[in-house]
């Protein structure tokens, strides 16, 4: 009696552990089965899966329901906004431009779909505003750091010493710091937080894009700033994403649409950390260089240019053909982790020749 | 009155097993519960594990489990370091021990090494490296022959051809015979410590530190002994009972439990066999199924020694037994080497090499109590020392060949 009863146990027993190790080793094939979706790869070829798609398909949502990010950032509102400040005019007929610049360390940002990363922000956002003034304006900053570390704000530029944002450590909590200057050179210049450790501060996403225009104005062009950069999410010292204005993929995802026959200027300036260099691959057109801005004759006609740390320049092209044009980076591990995107060229007007009445070869 | 005493006592023992056992769960209730804030300290890390990397028809196909503390959600997938859009069946939301499978469309090249990479929503990335990418074997009627034919090879042909040394080793003299005996445990001895030795490499470069690899070795060894042992005293018992009218005789019980203790082995090594094939890990030479099979000629040995002193001629029905007992021992290593090609898990991998070690121990003890029993009751006559001593060292010069 009691000899069976244990028998039918162990039994019952073994039965039990060889169900659940089945169920641990194969639980995909117990799972029922879900309805399926369909995706693109990037060589074109579609997938159909009862899963569901990982693509890094950025959206903008910071919906507090669906994402914990707190970042809300439009790389397609960024790559056009330009800030001019708040103007008024010196005594002495100089044009003064305030700006209010808030940095924190505390944002959770997006970066990718899924992927949540704590980036620290100049007004919210990585980069942080595009700050647009006329060469002998004066720009006055004023700097509130409401972030738990110090901060500073430090521009490329001509100004004095005590407004170089190196030696004047703004403390957090609420540290304030104005800074004022003239602007100058002409050109495109970076700044970024200048407190060490330097690398952590700048590529945890504390910098942004300054221009100074000329006082006679560049010749009229649709303007677009891109900030090349990369993001180190596991904190290794290397890049996981690299982007044109921060979201990797995005461009390529949201084609930026421009017309034929229309001069298009992109203010250029890489903050890529890590890696030495950087470097920018036009399609099917090659446009003027200007290095850092600072001239208006172009140094080079080319369709590639290679950027170190910082190094920015103003790009010029115009569009004969009509179609979709990638652009990225030629070191392609760089555009494989996101820094490429796409141009989507428009016919401008009726009249003008399309790609289809070319006659190529002719 | 005395059985309502009885019935009394029996509540009261009932009840003091049932007390601590209580005692417990109201500690873990509370310690999910109401405590877990107090003793929330530290930063859980995240971890998963590839277990398994496919490669199939355009794409590449990873079984990846969440073997950290916290759930987590797969969101993006890399091959060689470089982001491609990629499929997750069911969901990437992994909680503790869930495992998902992850589709990246993918033209590889064969025998390319492969790193794939996988993103959490924290953007921590998990990488698994591959040797060589070599296409996950489709079951065919083919590879099933050719699986078929290894294990016969290395498991069948093998035994048999130990098993001719029955004759030979039933006329020897008594010191001859525990020479042998002893040899046999010799060679099991590295059997076991060889199936140990696999599953814990197994379990070293495949599962995750939360599965206690050397543990669940450990525990399943044990289990494996102590069931086996159980079941083999019935059977000898029975034998020894019966012994007039039955047709198992003892020292044919012995070699019963040796044929299944070594199949159980031959079972794990055809895992091993069939899986390198399917992970594309070794190329399949001629010389290594060689030297398989003189290694495992060794175990027809183990089964022929016990056998040679039952009490039957080599006569027709020895025969039979004998085939049979070889088939049990041998036979295995094809069905290992089917599953081991075609489902590998490595998780059914560790358990089954450590069952294999598990039966190996059992047959060694049964092979002891038996020249215990035969001879002059200890172990230190120059005859088993020199046999236990040979047996490890031809099951290691022949390792070499493998």
């Amino acid at each position: 009696m009691i000899k069976s009863s244990s028998r039918i146990m162990i039994a019952s027993i073994i039965v039990i552990v060889t169900i659940s190790a089945l169920y641990i080793t194969f639980p995909e094939s117990i799972n029922a089965q879900l309805e399926g979706n369909i995706f693109a790869t990037h060589t074109g070829g579609t997938i159909s899966t009862t899963g569901v798609v990982i693509d890094p398909v950025y959206t903008t949502t910071t919906d507090p329901q669906y994402t914990e990010a707190t970042v809300e950032f439009d790389p397609m509102e960024y790559l056009r906004e330009f800030n001019y400040g708040t103007v008024s005019t010196l005594p002495d007929g100089t044009t003064l431009r305030e700006f209010t610049i808030i940095a924190e360390d505390d944002q959770i940002m997006e970066v990718s779909p899924g992927i949540f990363f704590n980036v620290w922000t100049f007004n919210g956002t990585v980069p942080g505003p595009t700050i647009r003034a006329t060469e002998g304006d004066i720009v006055r900053i004023n700097f509130i750091n409401n972030g738990a570390k110090s901060h500073t704000m430090h521009f490329h530029g001509i100004h004095p010493a005590e407004m170089d944002g190196v030696f004047e450590i703004v403390g957090p909590g609420g540290g304030q710091f104005t800074y004022e200057f003239e602007a100058g050179p002409v050109g495109v210049h970076p700044y970024h937080c200048h407190v060490m450790p330097l690398e952590e501060h700048i590529v945890r996403g504390l910098y942004g894009v300054f221009i100074v225009d000329p006082k006679e104005s560049r010749p009229a062009a649709d303007e677009m700033v891109m900030v090349l950069n990369g993001l180190d999410m596991d904190f290794d010292g290397e890049n996981n994403f690299y982007a044109a204005n921060t979201i990797p993929f995005y461009y390529q995802n949201n084609p930026i649409q421009i017309n034929t026959d229309e001069l298009i200027r992109i203010y250029v300036v890489n903050m890529v950390e890590f890696d030495p260099i950087n470097n920018l691959h036009l399609h099917g057109n090659l446009y003027n260089y200007y290095p850092t801005g600072t001239s208006l004759v172009p140094s080079v006609y080319t369709d590639m240019i290679t950027l170190s740390q910082t190094e920015r320049g103003i790009i010029e092209f115009e569009y004969k053909y009509p179609g979709k044009y990638l652009f990225h980076a030629h070191k392609v591990e760089f555009s494989e982790k996101g820094w490429v995107g796409i141009f989507q060229v428009n016919n401008n007007s009726q009249d003008k020749k399309s790609a289809e009445n070319v006659d190529y070869g002719s | 009155m005395e059985v309502s005493d009885k019935k009394q006592s029996k509540g009261k023992l009932i009840a003091s097993g049932i007390i601590p056992f209580a005692f417990l769960v109201v500690l873990v209730v509370y310690i999910f519960g109401p405590g877990s804030d107090v003793l929330d300290l530290g930063v859980p890390l995240p971890e998963i594990t590839m277990e398994k990397i496919d490669f199939v028809d355009s794409e590449i196909q990873v079984t990846v489990r969440n073997t950290g503390p916290i759930p987590v959600e797969i969101v993006m997938a890399d091959i060689n370091d470089r982001i491609q859009p990629a499929a997750v069946e069911p969901d990437g939301l992994l909680e503790r021990y869930e495992t998902a499978l992850v589709r990246i469309p993918f033209a590889w090249n064969d025998a390319e090494p492969y790193r794939i990479g996988l993103t959490i929503e924290d953007g921590t990335r998990f990488e698994k490296e591959i040797e060589a990418a070599a296409p996950a074997l489709q079951p065919s009627l083919e590879l099933v022959g050719f699986f078929a034919l290894i294990g016969t090879y290395v498991g069948i042909i093998p035994v048999m051809i130990g098993l001719l040394w029955l004759p030979f080793i039933k006329r020897i003299s008594k010191q001859k015979y525990h020479f042998f005996l002893a040899l046999t445990v010799g060679l099991l001895l590295f059997l076991a410590i060889d199936s140990i030795e696999e599953a814990l490499d197994v379990s070293e470069e495949n599962l995750a530190a939360s599965f206690n690899g050397v543990l669940l070795v450990a525990t399943v060894i044990v289990l494996s002994f102590l069931g086996l042992y159980y079941a083999g005293e019935k059977l000898v018992k029975r034998a020894v009972a019966s012994t007039a009218s039955s047709r198992i005789s003892k020292p044919v019980a012995i070699a019963l439990m040796i044929s299944i203790g070594i199949g159980l082995h031959n079972f794990g090594e055809g895992l091993a066999i069939g899986a390198a094939v399917g992970l594309g890990s070794i190329a399949f030479s001629t010389f290594l199924i060689v030297g398989f099979a003189l290694h495992n000629t060794t175990e027809g040995i183990a089964i022929a020694a016990p056998m040679s002193r039952g009490k039957g001629v080599v006569g027709k029905a020895m025969i039979l037994k004998l085939a049979a007992l070889g088939l049990i021992a041998g036979s295995p290593a094809i069905f290992g080497a089917w599953i081991g090609g075609f489902v590998y898990s490595p998780f059914t991998s560790v358990i089954f090499l450590a069952v294999g070690a598990g039966a190996i121990f059992q047959v060694i003890v049964v092979i002891m109590k038996w020249i215990r029993s035969e001879g002059d009751k200890n172990f230190s006559s120059a005859a088993v020392v020199a046999g236990l001593a040979a047996g490890m060292l031809v099951m290691y010069l022949t390792s070499i060949l493998v």
